[in-house]
Order: structure tokens, then sequence, then C-alpha cells
């Protein structure tokens, strides 16, 4: 196995959950079950993309649930087929296999000074890389970008796409051959407050519902709900947020996110919408109003006592007393925007290899 | 004069008669209907030797086939049975015993023991045994004494066609595990089968020929092997007595003493192998039960204590033959040593 | 005091499931004192720690469900209704145990509450549990039959060719991975080629999910999304709860595998009892001094059911050479 005697520090993150899509949404829905090799897979597909664009050296989280065990068989295996690999190193830290690891690796990334982390995982992933990078930024240090790629359930956050595609765009932006205005765009956030103290962050919708325990987390039992808070709506996504994507569209890159209150009875029942809150799965929700949530204003819940659910998952419950509060913040995390990326690259020649022999 | 049929067909009739008069009768077995999934004839083998053919148009789905899966099917079979079912689960070759050996003696053998009384296990296991169809060392074995062994199951090996029905019947109605051995060799032998329904008790052996000089005890093909023997002797004057156990667990050991007790001879014919089979088994109840009325010395016939050969010419070396049948009660005559 | 309940369970389903829990817990801690000094004879292998698993799935069941279990079954035969003073005397080899004395701990049974038996051999429940939801499917009455195996167990060839077997016939059968990280001594990352027995399950054709075994309520939602598709003819699918033993494998076990400090820390951080007393109390659905009350009389029971065991007569002779067959 050859190694890049000296390698630059890492560019590139990769942050590769290994239980997302694991939970009961395949059980009530049909949702897709994607196995640890199929993950493998795809970190294996950016990494040789990552190579040939100039990536020499990659850091990883370490997980205990067959990723990074695999990963390291693969590796070998394909290095004694001589392709080309980056130098993959794996964060030094102890593997808790919660989310607390991806807190963890994250920090480390972004102290480590990586431009950009691929995150591979669903909206809650994403969610936990976000939340950790804007810490970061607020306790001084430099913002990192993410790419995303779903293997989650819904996948409301990160773009489908494939993988390749997306490392492509990583690499030219890691490798500084675009700039960060050419590759990057901002995103919106929802600060979830409770009682004037900040308290959480979702990137795509913050649910509020009756129910006062989290239990198996994931949210599909919609008569329990009574407010959603979106950062973007978007008609072409499943989940909580197509509530407002079906209802009154609001664009990734628009101003503004949507406040929406549900009807509990028949009386606060302004409509019924027709809703994909799952794969697979329509529901039926009532709506009673609805509103455009511009950025900085707290939007305060109205429901006495219950869970907030933070891009598809129960996260933590309130009593009576506590008050919970939204907020919208616009250009609050970049991504790398791989359309634009590319269709720059393309524009501009950047793969083009050296000029054609006389 | 009752009819005559061949011991596969009164297999066939017994599952019949037993599904009909019990609907938590059913059967699983590999390719036991056969075609399953496939695209052309359903029931296409009835069993890989056609046994069980023709059952399927009678009990649709009270038959099931099975995949590859003996440890998973025969589990199965075990835990329908703790839940009330009657089933017969078909191990195809007794040969494939290792696989799902754990299913049989740790789990269905010892339920009703472990679980102070209070389960019952009425799941029967039908299986083929035996020598003599070119199937080699892994298709090829008795086996039986490995499940005699065990405390808890109860082991049949029915050596004709009347036999065969009713002692398969009485397997389905009996609420302990069995283990029914039915001998590849001898399903297409004939014989007079009534066409009602009937049961044969376990634990009773069967007197097949009287005589006064030497009792024969065996079982399953060794039966008729042992009668052919008996006609060479009977020309040169010697009458043997042959017993067939017919059921090794419960065993009928008083039958055997009391031959043993009028003739004074035993020669025990086993076709499983020679260390720890049945016929070690009965020579020492017999050396203790009846030591008094031996007037020589125990013989046993055997195959060696090698695998079952492939090759035609040592298999017919390998299977007790009608002449060392013969040639060992010559010598409890002759008090002759090997 | 009394809140409005937002829990999937009602009050008096939450008080029977917190008796349940601390019920295994007190039986299982009594066990490991008890056999410390001495007094119990052969192997116990202890759910302490893993009570929510049992408890959230077992709430969902009723009599003409069955369950097939393991080595370490106390929890989930206390769970399924099986009578505790019965299960002390069989511990303690007397008569008038669950099983005459003549089973032991590992092969603890009640078929009249469907509880076909803790298991001595690792994987051997899942085939029997196939079996039972078999025999639930002949019956049409939407029973259902569970199997329960630890991660190593997860590695029999019986538990892989039961999960195909269920697949093909669709069979009302769940299995269940508790997942608690050791095999005996071995970690689950060493024995495990793929750590992921939800990956097994996709790759048998039915669902997989994974939930915290250490969280009741997320063990019961999750149960009981899986128990009604099985009921409603859904066929199987596969639970993994992730979760903690605090003892060894047996007792007897120092578990000198585990890290420094680990035990500490999860009966610190991953107590299942604690969360629930936390979860129901800070709620107000029920109060500090109900679930107090509720641990004194298990207290009682625990004790009154060791005194009865010691006091029971030895089985005797007679008794070693029956039950072998219901009739020879």
């Amino acid at each position: 196995m050859t190694e890049p005697r000296l390698s630059s520090p890492a560019k590139v993150g990769i942050i590769a959950n290994p239980v997302s899509a694991r939970d009961i949404r395949r059980i009530i829905a049909n949702a897709s079950n994607l196995q640890t090799s199929e993950r493998v897979n795809i970190v294996l597909r950016v990494l040789t993309t990552l190579s040939a664009g100039g990536i020499d050296h990659v850091l990883m989280m370490p997980d205990k649930a067959g990723i990074s065990a695999m990963l390291l068989r693969s590796l070998q295996r394909e290095r004694n087929l001589h392709h080309r690999f980056p130098k993959v190193e794996f964060v030094d830290m102890d593997v808790t296999s919660t989310v607390d690891d991806t807190f963890t690796a994250a920090r480390a990334m972004q102290q480590a000074g990586v431009k950009v982390i691929v995150v591979l995982g669903g909206d809650g992933t994403h969610r936990a890389v976000v939340r950790e990078l804007m810490e970061g930024v607020r306790k001084g240090l430099p913002p990192v970008a993410i790419a995303g790629l779903s293997t989650g359930t819904n996948n409301a956050f990160p773009d489908m796409r494939e993988p390749t595609i997306a490392a492509l765009a990583v690499g030219l932006y890691a490798s500084g051959r675009l700039s960060a205005e050419q590759a990057l765009s901002p995103n919106k956030v929802l600060e979830v407050g409770v009682d004037g103290v900040a308290r959480d962050i979702a990137i795509v919708d913050a649910v509020i519902g009756s129910d006062r325990f989290i239990g198996a987390r994931a949210l599909w039992k919609t008569d329990s709900l009574s407010a959603a808070y979106l950062t973007f709506a978007d008609p072409q996504v499943i989940g909580l947020s197509a509530i407002g994507g079906l209802l009154h569209p609001v664009g990734r890159n628009e101003p503004g996110g949507l406040a929406i209150h549900l009807g509990h009875d028949a009386a606060s029942t302004r409509l019924r919408l027709s809703v994909p809150i799952a794969p697979g799965m329509i529901s039926d929700i009532p709506i009673a109003d609805w509103t455009v949530m511009p950025a900085g204003v707290p939007f305060p819940v109205s429901l006495s006592a219950g869970v907030v659910a933070l891009d598809g998952e129960r996260e933590f419950t309130f009593d009576v007393g506590q008050k919970v509060s939204v907020t919208l913040r616009e250009n609050a995390f970049p991504t790398v925007d791989v359309a634009r990326c590319l269709q720059t690259a393309a524009r501009e020649g950047l793969f083009r290899l050296s000029s054609p022999s006389p | 004069m009752a009819r005559k049929i061949s011991m596969k067909q009164a297999v066939n009739e017994a599952l019949d008669q037993a599904m009909a008069a019990d609907p938590s009768v059913i059967c699983m077995g590999e390719d036991i209907v056969g075609g399953a999934g496939a695209n052309g004839e359903k029931d296409a083998w009835g069993g890989v030797l056609g046994v069980t053919k023709g059952l399927y148009a009678k009990h649709g789905d009270r038959l099931l086939d099975t995949p590859l899966s003996e440890s998973a099917y025969i589990g199965a079979a075990v835990g329908a049975a703790a839940c009330g079912m009657r089933p017969v689960a078909e191990l195809m070759f007794i040969d494939f015993m290792g696989v799902c050996f754990d299913q049989i003696f740790n789990q269905a053998a010892k339920f009703k023991y472990m679980f102070g009384g209070k389960a019952e296990t009425p799941v029967v296991i039908r299986a083929m045994v035996g020598a003599g169809f070119r199937a080699a060392g892994q298709h090829s074995q008795m086996l039986t004494p490995l499940f005699t062994h065990i405390p808890g199951l109860k082991v049949v090996c029915p050596s004709n066609p009347y036999d065969t029905k009713g002692l398969l019947i009485q397997s389905i109605r009996d609420n302990d595990p069995v283990i029914f051995c039915e001998h590849k060799n001898l399903y297409a032998i004939e014989g007079e089968v009534p066409e009602a329904s009937y049961a044969i008790p376990f634990g009773e052996a069967s007197v097949v020929r009287d005589g006064k000089h030497c009792s024969i005890v065996t079982y399953g093909l060794m039966v008729h092997r042992s009668l052919e023997a008996a006609a060479a002797l009977a020309k040169e004057g010697v009458e043997v007595e042959i017993v067939d156990l017919r059921t090794l667990s419960p065993l009928d050991i008083d039958t055997v003493l009391d031959s043993v007790t009028k003739t004074g001879r035993l020669v025990c014919v086993d076709e499983a192998s020679p260390r720890c089979n049945i016929a070690t088994d009965i020579s020492a109840q017999v050396a203790m039960h009846a030591f008094g009325a031996l007037k020589a010395q125990i013989e046993m016939v055997t195959p060696p204590h090698t695998p079952v050969p492939f090759s035609p010419t040592l298999e017919d070396m390998y299977i007790p033959s009608a002449g060392q049948i013969a040639d060992a009660v010559r010598r409890t005559l002759k008090g002759g040593k090997h | 005091m009394a809140g409005t309940n937002p829990f999937p369970l009602s009050r008096e389903d939450l008080l029977k499931a917190y008796r349940t829990m601390r019920t295994i817990r007190e039986f299982e801690e009594r066990l490991h004192v008890d056999f410390s000094r001495g007094d119990i004879p052969g192997f116990v292998h202890l759910y302490a720690g893993e009570e929510a698993s049992a408890t959230g799935i077992m709430a969902h069941l009723g009599d003409g469900d069955r369950i097939a279990s393991t080595h370490r079954g106390h929890g989930h035969c206390i769970a399924k209704g099986v009578d505790v003073f019965g299960m002390m005397k069989e511990i303690y080899g007397k008569k008038g145990g669950s099983c005459q004395g003549k089973g032991g701990s590992m092969h603890i049974a009640d078929l009249s509450k469907g509880m076909m038996g803790a298991n001595g051999i690792l994987g051997a429940g899942a085939p029997l549990a196939c079996g039972a939801g078999l025999a639930a499917k002949y019956r049409k009455k939407g029973e259902v039959a569970i199997t329960f195996v630890g991660d190593g167990a997860s590695n029999q060839g019986t538990f892989l060719e039961s999960l195909n077997l269920a697949g093909v016939w669709n069979l009302p059968v769940i299995f269940v991975v508790e997942n608690n990280g050791y095999a005996e001594s071995t970690s689950r990352d060493y024995a495990t080629a793929v750590d992921s027995f939800v990956d097994r399950a996709a790759g048998f054709g039915m669902p997989g999910i994974t939930v915290d075994g250490t969280d009741l309520f997320a063990v019961y939602e999750a149960a009981g999304e899986i128990i009604r598709r099985a009921r409603e003819g859904g066929g199987p699918s596969l639970l993994e709860c992730k979760m903690v033993r605090f003892h060894g494998h047996f007792e007897g076990d120092a578990q000198t595998y585990r890290a420094p400090g680990e035990l500490d820390d999860i009966r610190a951080n991953s107590d299942c009892l604690k969360k629930l007393s936390a979860q129901v109390t800070s709620a107000g659905v029920i109060s500090a001094a109900e679930l107090a009350a509720i641990d004194a009389e298990v207290m009682a029971l625990i004790e009154s059911a060791v005194e009865q065991a010691k006091a029971a007569p030895l089985p005797t002779l007679a008794d070693l050479t029956t039950d072998v067959y219901v009739s020879y």
C-alpha cells in the first residue's frame, strides 16, 4: 500500500452515518433500507472521484456499525488492484455509536481546517453536522461547507444525486479551482428556543406535537401534530415539510420560511391537504392557517406542552410553563451548490485535459 | 383377501388417511409436493422417490414444500407440534440429520421432561434409511442407534408394507416425537395391506418366523435377508426364529428374551455400523437377563466399521448378506469362534 | 397532580409496565446476590438492564401469542406472565417449580402462557418460533410468534435459515435481536461481519428496524407497529433492540472484557427503569409515591418467592424417571 509521503492537511471530511434509514418507517411505510455495503460503495466512489480531483487526504468519522471496518477492507483490496485513493485518516475519537459521534467528528474536522464535509445521511444527520459547525463558527472557527448525499429516509435536505457528481463539485471547491462565491450557496435554519434561550436548530422543519415522549423518534401519526415551521417548502420532497411544499412553496434560495398551524377539530380546520409524509405514505392533513416567516422574527409555539421534532425526529419534550419559539435565520451555513459548480466548470473548461495532440 | 400394495404406497396411504382423519396433521419437507414456484406441474415429484405423490391434490396447503433448511423446518415442525399441531416432517435422507440434530435431540426429545411434564411434542420425522442404492457414504446410512440412544425419542423401523401403514398411523397419533425410518430399498416390496385405517402399537415385536434352534433378532431390510438365510438353513434341518423388532424405542425386549429362552441361541443382525448399534444393545440385554438360557456365544452380523462405499461390488460386500447371517447361525450351533 | 397522559400507554398500563420491569429487575438482582452466596445450583444468566425490551414487546401480546426465548430468559418469562413463585422454585431445583425442577433456569417454560421455553441452545428458538407462526397461520386468529436472540446467536445458522423460512412462508414471526454488544465475552464488533442485524433482514426480504432498547416507549411503539403488521398478514420482520446487560454472561463472569468504568457508566446512564420513572413522574402522570409503593410490593413478592423456593420440597427418586414420554 503506497501512501503519499507528505500529504497536505485534509481539505475534505466525510461523515457517513451508519444508522440513518434504520427506523420504524421501514415498517409503517415501505421506506428503503440502505445496507451498510451500499453506504461503503458510495464512500468508495466519492474517494476515487476526489482523488481524481486532486484531493490526497480525507478525514473520516469512525464508527462501530460496520462502515469503517468494511471501508478499510475495501481500500486494501482496491489498492491491491492499484486504484488511486486519497489517504483516509480517521478522526481520533471514542466511538459512542450515538449522534455524539457526528458532533465530535464535525468539530474535529472543523478544527483540522477542512473546507468541506461530505455527509452521507438523512435530514437528521445533516442537521447534527450543521449544528456543530455553526457552533464552531460562533467560537471563532472558520465556516465549513457541506455537501450532502442522501442515505436517509425522507432526504428533504440533501439532494438526490449520484455521489460521483457531488464529489466532482467538492473536489473543485476543496482544491481551490472554484472560489467560495462560485461554489457555495447560503442556507436558512430555524432556531428553536425555550424560555428565550436558543436550544437547537432545524435545517428543514421544526414540528410541534402533543406527544410527550421521544419513543421511536420518527413522526408519522399526524393527528398529534400541532404546528410546522419550515426553512423552505419544496413540493418535490417528502416528509412533514411537504405540508408546506404542497400548500405554499418557498424556495431554498428565497427569503423567508413558512409557519403552518394544523387544525385539531372541524372548527379550526380551514382546509385539508393530501401530503406524502413518508415514502409511499400519503396522509390527510388538516390545515388551520399558514404564514410566511420573515427572518429574525420569533414565532411563539402555542401548544403548552409537547414534543419538538426537528427534521423528522422527535428531539425533546417541553412542559407546561416552558415557552418554545421558532425563529428563521437566513445565510446561516453554506452548502456546495453541485449544479452550479459543474455548470461553471463545464463553461470554463475546468475538466479539459492538456491540449489535443497536433 | 386384502389387496397387495408396496411399502411406498403404504406410506402414502397412511399419510392420506391420517390427514383425512385429523385436520391438525400437516406434512412438510423438501419436494414432498415438488414444482413449488416453478412454471411446470404442481406435485411434479411428490417426494424425491414419489412417496407423497397425489397427496397435494387431496389435501392442498396441508402439504408444504420447504426451502433447503433442515434446521429451520425441522425446528418449525417441532415448534408447531408444541403449539398443538401434528406435523409430519420429512428428512429426506436420515444422513441429513447432522444439520438439524439439535432440533430433534435437544429440543423435541426434551421438552416433556425439561418442562416438567406440561409440554407435548407430537411430531413425526420420516426419513429414508439404508444402503443398496449406490447412493454412497452420505446417503446410505441407518443411524438408527443414534436416535434410539436419546431419551424422549421413539424410533420406528418397519420391514413390510403392513407394518409400515399401521406403524405410521400410530406414529402420527402418538403424542411423543417419533423418528419413522423408511428403508429406501424396501419401498418396492409388496404385501397385503387392509384398505381401512389401522394402528399397530409401539413396543410390540413381531415373530415373523417360528423356529427352535436359534433366534435371529433384527429389523428393517435385514428381516428379509434373515428370511433368505432361514430358507437356506431349513434345507440343513436348522429352523431359525426371526424376531422383527419393528420399534427400536420403545423396545419389546420381552419377546426377544422369550425367544432366546426357547432357542438358547442369539444372532443379532443390524445394518447399522457395528460400534454401539442395536445389535450390541440387544446382546447386552440378553446377556444380562437370559444368560442362563444361552447355549452358545451371541453372534452379531453387521457391516464393517467403514462408511458405506460407492462402488456396487463394494456396497454389496458392505451390506450383511443372507450367507453371512446363515454362517453366524451355524457358528452358534457349532459353538465356533470367528 | 395527575396530568393528562401523553404516553402511548394508559395510566393503568404504565403502572403495569413499571411493575413488570421492576419485578424482573429485583428478581434478577436477588438471584445475583443469592448466587454469589452459593444458594443456587448450576448456571444463571441475568436479564437485569434489559427489562424495557421484554416489557415493551410483551405488552402487545396475549396468551395465544407465543415466544421462544434464550438462555437469558427470566425477563421474557416474567413479562409473558409466567408465575414468579414457580420460576424461583425452578431455579432452586424444587418440586413445584415451573418445570418441577427438571429444567432449571435455562429451560423455564409455560406453554399455557405461550412461553415456549428459555433455551440452552443459542438460536434454537428461531425455528421453533417459525413453527408457532405456522400454527398461528393455520389457526387464523391473528396470533403471532416472537423469537428472541442475542447479538451472538444471530450468527447461528438456525437464525439465518429461519429468517429465510419465515419470508418464504410469510409467517407472522418477529425476530427480536437483543443486542447488548457481547456474545459471552466476545464483542459484537468482532463476531459480526457486517455490524447490522437490520441489513440481514433486508437480505431476507423483510423490513428491519433498530430502536433504543433502554427506552420503554421506543420499544413499545416499534413493537406495536411490527406486531400489528404481522397480525394483519404483513409477514415477518426484525427488531433490533440496542441495550445493555448489567451482569456477566453467566453469574460468576467477572466481566474483565469490559473497559474500566463501563459498568458504572451503564448503571448511571442507561438504566431503563430510571428513565421510565423520570419520564412518567415529570409528566405528572404517576407519582413517585406510587412507584415507591410498587417497588415495596415487588421486593416483598421476591422475598416471598425466595422463602417459598427454599422451603419447597426437593424432587424424589420417583420424579427422576417421570415425564420422559407421554406414554411408553
